[in-house]
């Protein structure tokens, strides 16, 4: 794939940076061609490879350990009491 | 975030709103706010007062809108105004230091903590908690709004109420603090070179 193809080049014609274009996929923000590409990079970047391996194992760590459970029922409760009074 | 054209609900409209699309959010919320100040009775302080705000405002909001956001909005401000203030945490971020950090030009020959997948997988405590729990609240709070709650820069921006670049800067930063600090877990697990 060539450069001209890269879809994480911005308008402006900027060569984007192997960490930038790391940062759109971790953040959410990419597209579907730039995921795409960037799959395709990876297999001739071995920092991309390893970044994106690691990164991507701390979001889902983070994901599956730091969401906490649900608010406690009695919270969930009183707002829900008090929200029905001020409207009756 | 759709707040500057005042509503008109009735009472039943307004109960509607509040239960179908303020309520859903609250186990997010009640998480949002443990993250922040690290205690479950001030968590559950401030979601209160979130939604008492939420109703309050309710005509602020147009129905069918990012009710999640804009929730999300109004507990971070409670935060940083009525939290904060009462147990007067100073803001330690230098941000211009981050812009700058962020702009140079050697942005990918940075040191970046030597962490590997296995090491990572075997933490199956509470390390990754604790190590973002450490994290100064600003930084914390965008792994939280991205990772966890899964918002896209523009609601970031809004929710922080801060430009996009400066919630970019702000992500690449704290994500390496964060793998900063999994690496120091890692090496005393026993991982060399981890």
């Amino acid at each position: 794939m060539s450069l001209s193809t890269n879809p994480f080049v911005s308008t402006t014609g900027k060569k984007p940076t192997c960490m930038e274009m790391l940062q759109l996929i971790l953040d959410g923000q990419d597209s579907p061609e730039q995921r795409e590409y960037f799959k395709t990079h990876m297999e001739n970047c071995m920092p991309c490879f390893k970044n994106y391996h690691v990164d991507m194992t701390i979001k889902e760590l983070l994901k599956s350990k730091c969401c906490g459970g649900d608010a406690p029922e009695e919270l969930v409760a009183k707002i829900k009491g008090q929200i029905a009074q001020n409207i009756s | 975030m759709a707040e500057s054209v005042r509503q008109h609900y009735t009472d039943k409209e307004k109960q509607e709103i509040f239960d179908n699309e303020f309520l859903p959010h609250i186990h997010s919320m009640y998480n949002f706010g443990y993250r922040l100040t690290l205690d479950r009775d001030d968590a559950k302080d401030l979601v209160q007062d979130t939604y008492f705000k939420a109703f309050r405002f309710i005509e602020s909001f147009q129905k069918g809108t990012n009710a999640k956001a804009w929730l999300f909005r109004i507990l971070k401000n409670s935060f940083i105004n009525d939290y904060r203030k009462k147990v007067k945490e100073p803001n330690k971020v230098d941000y211009q230091e981050v812009e700058q950090y962020y702009n140079s030009e050697d942005v990918d020959r940075q040191i970046t903590p030597d962490l590997r997948v296995d090491a990572l997988k075997d933490m199956i405590g509470d390390e990754i908690s604790n190590a973002l729990n450490a994290l100064d609240v600003d930084f914390r709070t965008v792994i939280i709004l991205c990772d966890l709650e899964g918002f896209k820069y523009e609601e970031m921006a809004k929710i922080l109420d801060i430009p996009i670049g400066t919630v970019r800067s702000r992500l690449h930063r704290a994500r390496q603090l964060l793998k900063e600090k999994l690496s120091e877990y890692a090496k005393s697990m026993g991982y060399k070179n981890a």
